[in-house]
């Protein structure tokens, strides 16, 4: 079994931890850095609570990825959002919009929704769908959080933001 | 400080609510944006293990050794049991915890084991050597009736494991007395789920008196009772926490066999042990729908009325019978849409070798409707009416006392029928769509909470600071459908403040006060009694002491706004009036030194049943390719009489999420099952809708403003689901030209309807033989 020290960037801040090839970044996360607003769901790659943006802030499931590839890289996790100690707009809008319930998808779903703004600022239905095609939310219908997604794309896009 | 029903009295939509009715934000929004929510996995207590369950590969065999020597050597693992280890624990009735002698279904726990890494006891799973001598198995319901099945139990002759027959009226006499008598046969498959949290549970059993269990669940005192009875304790020596809880649909109603693993693991290791399925264990162990069979009867005089309606259905148990109630709940149901004069309801449970089961979102009533709706269309169809006009004029009114004596206060099933035709123009599209476009339209009902047990009580409390904020106790979970908000909602209304100054503390069985929970759609109607009880009660104490300040009697004083005045005075009078954090400070800076604490509880005094049903109508469009046999849902009209919107915002979500499964239970939703595995355990292979597949919703909400609901509420949180199942699929058969006896309707079985069809018009054939989709 490979093992090895890798360094994390998470959040902005560097995190030296002991891994081996049976850890998945999920792992890390949530057992060692004690991250715990990434979910752990089906742990196949299936589900998409675990979405986490890698440093250019696409989407990354951590429970497919093996933490040894993750050697001097930066991560964001949900709590990496919040700028200045204020919700990011994708977060407010979440709650204004009541695209969350039990809130368990919710972390991957807001980290899969703000990958989207980040590469398409204004985005269109095709793209809402599309980046949030790989999380599943049980409870919402996906319809609110569209709602939500698509009122930050036309906020962002107004210049307001 | 009992509720009592008849204090309620109606209020019409003006009458000056001020919280309620309001769009309103969920309370804890903040923390489920920003990843501080804790759920039970992200809780790790000192020295806590992993535990994980060894489960049988076959669907029945003889237990011939179990040898547990390899797994206890390794390093790291803390316990292994197995049923020698805890002979007499029975999980139910008739069901050992662990394994003894025998296993009935892929799945069943034989062993388990507590570890210091989640991968060691992993590991350990691999080193108990079971030896198995492998049984013949029933795993469908096909081969468990067929004569010469094996038996799996030996009280269970046939493996019949229970029957429920019940006649309302005279259905024999009606039949006879019909015009037309329709027959349609109906299958649901195996469904899962597939709650977004997946099962877990926490168990800290170290201490022999007391039982903390940190897990999501639909309600505490279910598990709390389960768990005493297994280990000898009074229920008071178990506690439930349940602070978050991801999702539900139907799924946490009753603790599981990991729970009670847990508490063994960690009484045995002396130390906290977490248990946590994996994905495809989800899957596994699950309590979902089993496969059911249905046979619809329906006679109706030639002007459309129905006579009689007859529902025969054989339920796949698994091999227990752990959830009777699903084999009752249908017999009442019968009673609640139309005025009928007879209503019979045979129903059996079947036992095979596959995991015990109990239901999905929506209950048995969505499954049975997605079948019932279409045969009750069909019927019409047969009439030559108009399916709207058909459920219309047998549609029941307020105050219809029905054949199984339920009584419906409130009723707006007309106008939720009356208000999707208008709005989905039916008129214009039914019949008249182009090819391969279908629209279906549906009705149903469902009961807001109901008395199942000796009682069906909801208890709240909460303290007032001397800041004016308020602590709200409720035992009621939020499993996402938001019943905290309206908790707050309700309290706020009720004392004259904002749902901000309400903090809610819920999910933990040694602090929040008695409530059965959520499931039976009692939430909004019977927690919510409750709560505005309990407010009701400290604004009473408060207002005594400010009314003796202001000369006044108690019930001249008006609470709303944060603040406290005299009705007829200005709210901000000087001298007259109060914030209502002052009138807090002159109680508890008084002369008695008032703590302002007010305490509530609700409980049905009928009998049995339930005092309010809330009814819903849909309708739904769909296209179907011809090609491929994939279906697109365009547009669901969904109307639902919901008494009153507590929170508007709150009653979408629930409707979007219901729309949702529904044409997902209705199209993709199936566990493939093969010699008793499941074929399909993930969330991948087993179909859910993505976000490129949903619909349109209009929502359309019916107040009918009910007597008894709180505020004149009544349920939303399955109701509404149960219509769209129907309605979907009523709008699939319409598509496609034909009845379809089988749900899901997945492009394979409708390619084969589809070609049936062709080949049928083709030939000119009539009738011909009754098409099967039933092998895929």
């Amino acid at each position: 079994m490979k093992k090895g020290l890798i360094t994390l960037v998470v959040n902005g801040d560097a995190h030296e931890v002991a891994v081996s090839s049976q850890h998945t970044l999920l792992d890390v996360l949530r057992g060692k850095l004690k991250l715990m607003g990434t979910k752990e769901g089906c742990t196949t790659g299936s589900c998409g609570v675990c979405t986490v943006h890698n440093g250019r802030g696409e989407a990354v499931l951590s429970c497919l990825t093996p933490a040894l590839e993750w050697d001097c890289q930066a991560i964001t996790t949900i709590e990496g959002l919040e700028q200045g100690g204020r919700l990011a707009p994708i977060q407010q809008a979440f709650i204004d919009y009541h695209a969350v319930q039990c809130g368990f998808c919710t972390p991957g779903v807001i980290m899969s929704a703000q990958a989207v703004l980040n590469l398409t600022p204004s985005p269109s239905e095709d793209d809402i769908s599309d980046g949030l095609a790989g999380v599943i939310c049980r409870c919402t219908g996906h319809i609110k959080v569209k709602e939500a997604i698509r009122h930050v794309g036309e906020y962002c896009s107004d210049g307001k933001a | 400080m009992a509720a009592k029903p008849e204090d309620s009295k109606p209020v019409d939509s003006n009458d000056g609510l001020s919280v309620i009715g309001r769009r309103q934000p969920r309370l804890d929004g903040f923390e489920k944006v920003s990843g501080r929510s804790v759920f039970t996995d992200d809780i790790v207590l000192p020295g806590m293990l992993h535990g994980r369950i060894l489960r049988s590969p076959h669907a029945r065999a003889r237990i011939v050794s179990i040898d547990t020597s390899r797994a206890l050597a390794l390093p790291g693992v803390k316990a292994v049991i197995s049923n020698a280890d805890a002979p007499d624990l029975l999980f139910s009735d008739k069901q050992p915890l662990l394994a003894k002698g025998f296993v009935h279904y892929a799945g069943e726990e034989v062993a388990a084991v507590a570890a210091t890494d989640a991968l060691i006891a992993e590991a350990a799973l691999d080193l108990i050597d079971v030896e198995y001598e492998v049984l013949p198995a029933v795993t469908s319901l096909r081969k468990a009736m067929q004569p010469d099945a094996p038996q799996l139990h030996e009280w269970a002759a046939g493996n019949v494991a229970l029957t429920h027959e019940k006649d309302f009226g005279d259905p024999d006499g009606a039949f006879a007395a019909s015009d037309l008598v329709v027959t349609d046969d109906f299958r649901s498959p195996v469904q899962h789920n597939t709650l977004a949290e997946l099962h877990v549970a926490l168990a800290d059993f170290t201490n022999p008196d007391k039982l903390h269990m940190w897990t999501p669940t639909q309600g505490a005192p279910m598990y709390q009772m389960a768990l005493a009875k297994a280990f000898g304790l009074e229920t008071s020596q178990v506690r439930i926490v349940y602070g978050n809880v991801g999702g539900a649909f139907t799924g946490r109603g009753r603790a599981k066999p990991h729970h009670f693993i847990a508490a063994l693991l960690s009484r045995q290791a002396g130390k906290p042990v977490k248990i946590k399925a994996t994905g495809d264990e989800e899957f596994i162990m699950f309590r979902g729908s089993g496969e059911t069979q249905y046979r619809f009867r329906t006679g109706v005089s030639r002007d459309g009325k129905i006579r009689a309606l007859e529902a025969d259905v054989t339920f796949d148990a698994g091999a227990h019978a752990e959830w009777a109630m699903i084999l009752w709940l249908p017999a009442p149901y019968l009673n609640w849409l139309y005025k009928v004069d007879a209503v019979r309801y045979k129903g059996r449970f079947i036992y095979t070798n596959t995991v015990p089961k109990g239901s999905h979102h929506g209950g048995i009533f969505g499954r049975l409707s997605a079948g019932w709706m279409q045969h009750l269309n069909h019927v019409a169809e047969q009439l030559g009416m108009d399916p709207a006009e058909f459920h219309r004029i047998n549609a029941i009114d307020p105050g219809h006392h029905a054949l199984d004596g339920s009584d419906f206060a409130s009723c707006g099933l007309k106008e939720c029928i009356d208000k999707v035709v208008e709005r989905s123009r039916w008129k214009d599209k039914y019949g008249k769509l182009p090819p391969w476009r279908g629209i279906g339209i549906d009705i149903g009902a469902q009961a807001s909470g109901g008395k199942n047990a000796a009682n069906d009580t909801s208890a709240a409390m909460l303290k007032v600071a001397d800041d004016g904020i308020v602590t709200l106790y409720t035992g009621i979970p939020d499993m996402g459908q938001g019943s905290h908000t309206v908790m707050g909602m309700i309290a706020a209304e009720v004392l004259g403040i904002e749902p901000e100054d309400i903090r809610i503390v819920g999910g933990d069985s040694d602090i929040t006060p008695f409530d059965w929970g959520a499931f039976s759609q009692r939430g909004t109607f019977t927690t919510g009694n409750a709560v505005k009880a309990a407010a009701e009660d400290a604004r009473g104490q408060l207002a005594e002491i400010i009314a003796g300040l202001l000369g006044t009697a108690p019930g001249n004083l008006q609470f709303a706004h944060r603040r406290v005045w005299v009705q007829g005075e200005a709210p901000e009078a000087p001298g007259r009036s109060f914030s209502f954090r002052e009138a807090i400070g002159k109680a508890f800076n008084g002369v008695e030194g008032r703590s302002i604490m007010g305490r509530g509880f609700f409980n049905s005094p009928r009998q049995s049943g339930s005092l309010a049903y809330s009814f819903g109508a849909q309708v739904a469009e769909v296209e179907v390719d011809p090609e491929s046999g994939a279906v697109k849902v365009l547009k669901v009209t969904a109307a639902h009489d919901l008494g009153r919107a507590l929170n508007p915002l709150a009653v979408e979500g629930q409707l979007d999420g219901q729309v949702f499964s529904g044409m997902s239970q209705v199209l993709y939703e199936e566990c493939r099952m093969d010699g008793g595995q499941i074929l399909n355990p993930s969330r991948l292979e087993y179909k859910l809708p993505r976000t490129y597949e949903l619909p349109e919703v209009e929502y359309i909400l019916v107040e009918t403003i009910d007597p008894y609901g709180p505020f004149g509420a009544k349920e939303v949180g399955e109701g509404p689901i149960v219509v769209t199942m129907a309605a979907v699929a009523n709008a699939v058969a319409n598509a496609v030209g034909e009845m379809l006896p089988q749900i899901p309707m997945t492009p394979w079985r409708l390619l084969r309807v589809i070609r049936y069809r062709k080949r049928r018009a083709a030939t000119g054939t009539g009738a011909g033989p009754q098409v099967s989709l039933t092998s895929t």
